[in-house]
């Protein structure tokens, strides 16, 4: 006889739930779903406190040792890895409470507020680069901010993963400069609508189609960020020479009315000298 | 106690032994992979053609007989490309096309008139498109399909109690009963309720695990397959 739809749905449910048993971990309620796996909120039994545990899809030897690796406060770190009874890899990692980048732009921060984040995310992105180990599929629902300001970056990915495609590169096979698209990418999304054509050539510089016309590493686009911010001329933009001024003053405004004013008293004093 | 893990090895682990299709068509064992595909889609392949093509229930089981008898002539597993679709999607617009050529064969015989559609009252009722009732069949197949396989590994290894907790529970069509009722029913204390049915449920898991890894193209395909099966 054939099985009610009802009676289906429900093996789905249940046997799609991990089996805790062998582990330390009970089980408390769903968190999310992502490229590879389910996140759940989970009880660790012997330290008495909540974990975000993560189950993938399937057996993938390494992904959690892989992201072990990356001890840095903006990488999550894991507690904990194993295989569940049926097969499945499972890790155990901090829980971290706040809300992920995309949900964070509805408070309206500032331009600062932005660029501290996407430095922050790029600099976990460095130091994963510096241990061989790329993300490949960075995105604004990647990126955790908490309620103090700290940034995470999360799901560090693994060979199956393909990438979200608007935040993904365009290129055949995806390595470091693939990560700096993404990069990328993610601060265009973060952008408000009128933007400093500076910031703009950065954005195009990290997404160029070209590969090897993008920054040929995270610390050359966050230089870029941080030459942006202190009012020096970006390396993505040749900038025209009425635009240079014009930087130029705003950097220099004081010393510039300081020298208005002097110029403007020694014109009054000459003047005043000579009626 | 009975052994929980003789198909898994001491650490109670799901082996993997199935084929994927590219690995079995490889390996020169197309006819063994389409077994499985005819086992896993031949009722799907059955409703669609019904709901499709309003095809009476004897003429629909006609064409889906005559499609896998067409997939096997054909080299059915030769032109697929995992590359462009799953397989499930690649199976269901090959019947689409196959059913719709046979459609257009039997008009022609008719010298143009118009032909009759048969009107299935079941189709009337249903709320769901073909490819919703292709895909809903798909998984009632696949679940029927590692029940069996897990009542089979139950019997062949002495677990039927655990198989018995796990029908009266997870296969109940009403109220389920509780832990406390089913400690009673078969004489076992409540936590033995539990541990049969987490071990259930995680063979059955192995055995569609295994089902789907049968008719996929590759460890790829099978990930977005198990994501589609789980909820």
């Amino acid at each position: 006889m054939d099985l009610k739809d009802s009676v289906v749905d429900h093996l789905r449910h249940v046997a799609g739930l991990p089996d805790l048993t062998s582990t330390r971990y009970e089980l408390k309620s769903e968190i999310g779903r992502g490229g590879m796996g389910v996140v759940y909120l989970a009880r660790d039994r012997e330290l008495g406190r909540d974990v975000a545990l993560k189950v993938l899809d399937l057996p993938l030897a390494g992904e959690a040792q892989l992201i072990a690796q990356l001890e840095h406060p903006s990488i999550v770190p894991i507690y904990e890895a194993g295989t569940l009874p049926d097969g499945r890899a499972f890790y155990a990692m901090k829980l971290v409470t706040g809300m992920c980048l995309d949900r964070c732009l509805a408070r309206r921060p500032t331009l600062a507020e932005r660029l501290r984040v996407i430095r922050r995310v790029g600099e976990a992105l460095a130091f994963a680069h510096s241990r061989a180990v790329i993300h490949r599929d960075l995105k604004p629902q990647n990126v955790m901010v908490g309620e103090f300001g700290e940034v995470y970056v999360m799901d560090w990915g693994v060979e199956a993963v393909a990438g979200t495609p608007a935040f993904r590169a365009p290129d055949a096979v995806l390595d470091q400069r693939s990560d700096i698209y993404s990069l990328g990418a993610v601060l265009q999304s973060l952008l408000p609508h009128s933007v400093p054509p500076a910031l703009q050539a950065v954005v195009a510089k990290a997404m160029d189609a070209d590969p090897s016309a993008r920054y040929p590493d995270v610390p050359a686009f966050l230089a870029d960020i941080d030459r942006f911010e202190q009012g020096l001329a970006v390396e993505a933009w040749s900038e025209p020479l009425w635009h240079r001024l014009r930087r130029f003053g705003s950097r220099n405004a004081v010393l510039l009315w300081l020298l208005a004013a002097y110029t403007f008293v020694k014109f009054l004093l000459f003047f005043l000298r000579n009626s | 106690m009975d052994n929980d893990t003789a198909i898994g090895g001491p650490d109670g682990r799901f082996p993997s032994t199935q084929l994927s299709l590219l690995e079995a068509t490889a390996a020169g064992l197309s006819s063994e992979a389409m077994d499985r595909v005819i086992a896993l889609y031949w009722k799907p392949v059955y409703r669609f053609i019904r709901l499709k093509f309003r095809k009476s229930n004897e003429d629909a089981k006609d064409l889906t007989q005559g499609f896998f008898t067409s997939a096997l002539q054909r080299e059915l597993f030769v032109r697929f490309d995992p590359a462009k679709a799953s397989f499930r999607t690649y199976l269901r617009m090959a019947v689409e096309r196959f059913a719709a050529n046979q459609h257009e064969a039997e008009r022609r015989q008719k010298r143009g008139g118009d032909v009759e559609f048969e009107s299935v009252g079941e189709q009337v009722a249903a709320s769901e498109s073909p490819e919703q009732a292709f895909e809903r069949e798909w998984q009632r197949q696949l679940f029927s399909l590692a029940l069996d396989d897990l009542r089979s590994h139950c019997e062949k290894h002495g677990q039927q109690l655990r198989l018995r907790v796990f029908e009266d529970y997870d296969l109940a069509d009403d109220e389920r009963p509780s832990y406390a009722e089913l400690a009673v029913r078969h004489g076992i204390p409540e936590t033995w309720v539990t541990n049969h049915l987490a071990w259930a449920r995680r063979m059955l898991r192995g055995f569609v695990t295994e089902r789907l890894r049968g008719t996929t193209s590759g460890a790829r395909e099978l990930s977005e397959e198990m994501r589609r099966v789980w909820i």
